[in-house]
């Protein structure tokens, strides 16, 4: 019996290659720069529009609740379950995220999470996404959240004087302040010849977007309501899509 | 023409393993969905009972790991040791708890009963969901110092755990997902509404002279804050407690970031009261007249006094020693006896 019902799957699970809606996998490819070139962490000194000087040693963040949206207005869902990921600049491995199990079809917009969305947590299945963020330190020690974002390094002014470090630690304040963020970009993605997309962010960005951060004002920034979401805002604008 | 196939396909499916996989209708009847005992005099839950419907195989699972001292890097430290049924599922040997190789703490254990009607857990709030509060004492160095990964790793090696785990869930899965739902049916189980206060509410028993003059002292004292059947509003205040140096933490602000809430800490709830010494988020107050001294005479003037406590050029309550008399026999009345009995709960 066993067999005849996993025969029955295979028929079912082939008979329909012939159609549209057959399943594909998709790469996200994450990149960083900083301006315009490839981050390079420790050594190089980048200038932000404070006129203080970065190196980075540290980049982090959690992204979650992938959707994409297609030619017809309608959007697909990846499995909220399998849909949080870390990654982690410094780290090959996790910058390419699989997702697998995507309708084949044209798409036009991608979405993704910055952060864990508190609506859903803990349910479907956040919580087994722990083990992963605590091998990257992504939890807060005292208190069952995640940390969205980790971004470190050293700062000094344009007088060359001993460099300092600088901590930005961005997550929700328990049901206080949600720091999560949405972020939408519109691609053009034929998932009939395309098995990548590629996100470029821009890691200059945390320092310069919506919001302009100041190390010399404030060089650690953890639970902090006034500039976290002024960080997680500014998240948001470091991703585009990369046209190849 | 793929359409029909796949329809025929699943049909055929249904059929196929319909006939004759009656292990898995089986193990739907064994793991019978429990009663939640919801108390009529109760607000409805907080906590999710439809996303995590306690059922007795995820029941008893939870309370193996609850009292597994697997849970910690030393193998010793369970919930339980921090979490002592006889006093209401608190700890009180030492004033702050202590974990693993006696570790200490810098807040004091609190009760764990009706955690299916809070809102956020701990005494500041750091955990917005009772599913995701076992993070926080499994990771902290001194409590259980190990990491949840870990604990996962324990258990898939285990074959009690694999067989409860795979009663007790459909997916059957060993990990952290299914680990603190299983935690959680079982701490949402633990309800407490038989004390005598309970029972004068319903008509079936009568407070004494005593009892009922404290009542009285107590809603119009104290009851603004700790309100209500489960006695608390759940907010977070600061009742005037002197800074500790030793500690000086700083309570819900930790969580929120905002200055408004140094100092400020859950209200808790005041059943079983009488159980759960020592008092206060640090354990400052080994008994109960402490602390109606302290509301009387001991406070500090410290940032964010809740305002309740100021009056025209004295901050406190204050109270007489009848009114702290009559307060002790009215706190006593909302002690649960068959609480700490039962059965259900116990680690033997
Ligand atoms: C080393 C002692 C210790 C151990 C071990 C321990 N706890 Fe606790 N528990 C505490 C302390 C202390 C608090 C108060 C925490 C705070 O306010 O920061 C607490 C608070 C709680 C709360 C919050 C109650 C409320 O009303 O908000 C829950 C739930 C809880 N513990 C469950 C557990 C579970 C489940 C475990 C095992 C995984 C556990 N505890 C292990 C000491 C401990
Ligand atoms: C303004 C709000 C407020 C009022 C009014 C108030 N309390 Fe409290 N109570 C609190 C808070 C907040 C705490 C926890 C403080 C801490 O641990 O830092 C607390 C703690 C307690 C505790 C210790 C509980 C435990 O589990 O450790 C007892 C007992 C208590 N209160 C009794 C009373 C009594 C009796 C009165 C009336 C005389 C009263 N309270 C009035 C806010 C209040």
């Amino acid at each position: 019996m066993r067999i005849l019902a996993f025969l029955s799957l295979i028929l079912v699970l082939t008979s329909c290659d012939d159609d549209d809606a057959y399943l594909v996998e998709l790469n996200l490819n994450f990149e960083h720069h900083v301006d315009n070139e490839v981050l390079v962490f420790n050594e190089i000194n980048y200038e932000n529009n404070s006129d203080e000087f970065y190196s980075i040693s540290e980049l982090k963040y959690i992204i979650s609740n992938i959707q994409l949206q297609n030619k017809n207005g309608n959007w697909f869902s990846y499995p909220v379950e399998d849909s949080y990921f870390l990654i982690n600049a410094g780290v090959e491995e996790s910058l390419i995220v699989n997702l697998s199990g995507i309708p084949n079809g044209n798409y036009q917009n991608i979405r993704f999470g910055f952060g864990v969305d508190q609506s859903n947590y803990p349910l479907n299945g956040v919580n087994n996404f722990v083990p992963t963020a605590e091998e990257n330190d992504m939890l807060w020690s005292w208190s069952a959240g995640y940390i969205f974002l980790k971004f470190e390094g050293e700062y000094q002014l344009v007088d060359p004087i001993a460099p300092e470090n600088f901590l930005y630690h961005v997550g929700s304040h328990g049901q206080n302040l949600d720091n999560y963020r949405t972020v939408e970009l519109a691609v053009d993605l034929d998932l009939n010849a395309d098995t990548q997309l590629d996100i470029s962010a821009d890691v200059s960005k945390i320092f310069d977007a919506t919001h302009q951060m100041s190390l010399q004002q404030k060089s650690d920034i953890q639970i902090d309501p006034e500039n976290a979401p002024k960080i997680a805002d500014n998240v948001v604008e470091m991703f585009q899509i990369q046209m190849n | 023409m793929c359409r029909a196939l796949y329809v025929l396909c699943l049909l055929f499916l249904l059929v196929a393993c319909g006939s004759d996989d009656s292990s898995y209708t089986d193990i739907e009847d064994e793991n019978r969905v429990l009663d939640f005992p919801q108390p009529d005099f109760f607000p409805s839950p907080t906590y999710d009972l439809e996303a995590n419907p306690p059922t007795e195989k995820g029941f008893e699972l939870g309370k193996k790991l609850f009292y597994d001292g697997r849970l910690s890097s030393t193998g010793v430290i369970s919930c339980g040791f921090c979490h002592i049924q006889e006093f209401s599922f608190t700890h009180h040997t030492h004033i702050v708890s202590h974990g693993v190789n006696g570790a200490l703490g810098t807040r004091n254990a609190q009760p764990l009963m009706n955690l299916a009607y809070m809102e956020d857990f701990s005494w500041d709030g750091s955990a917005a969901h009772l599913d995701a509060f076992p993070i926080i004492p499994i990771t902290t160095d001194v409590e259980m110092n190990e990491s949840v990964g870990n604990v996962i790793e324990k258990l898939k090696a285990d074959e009690d755990y694999q067989s409860l785990f795979a009663a007790a869930f459909e997916n059957e899965n060993i990990d952290a997902d299914n680990m603190f739902k299983a935690l959680s049916q079982f701490l949402i189980m633990m309800v407490s509404a038989d004390t005598k206060y309970d029972k004068v509410m319903q008509g079936n028993a009568v407070f004494s002279e005593e009892e009922a003059s404290g009542k009285a002292v107590f809603e119009a004292k104290c009851a603004s804050c700790h309100s209500g059947i489960l006695f608390t509003d759940q907010s977070y205040r600061n009742n005037g407690l002197p800074i500790n140096p030793e500690y000086n933490d700083i309570g819900r602000e930790r969580v929120t970031g905002e200055s408004d809430d140094r100092y400020k800490f859950k209200v808790p709830t005041l059943r079983n009261i009488a159980l759960t010494y020592p008092y206060m988020h640090d354990g400052r107050f080994q008994t109960l007249s402490e602390v109606l001294n302290h509301y009387d005479s001991g406070m500090d003037h410290t940032e964010n006094l809740d305002p309740i406590f100021i009056n025209d050029n004295e901050i406190g309550i204050p109270l007489s020693d009848t009114e702290k008399s009559q307060l002790l026999a009215f706190l006593q009345s909302l002690t649960d006896d068959n609480f700490i009995l039962d059965q259900r709960f116990s680690e033997f």
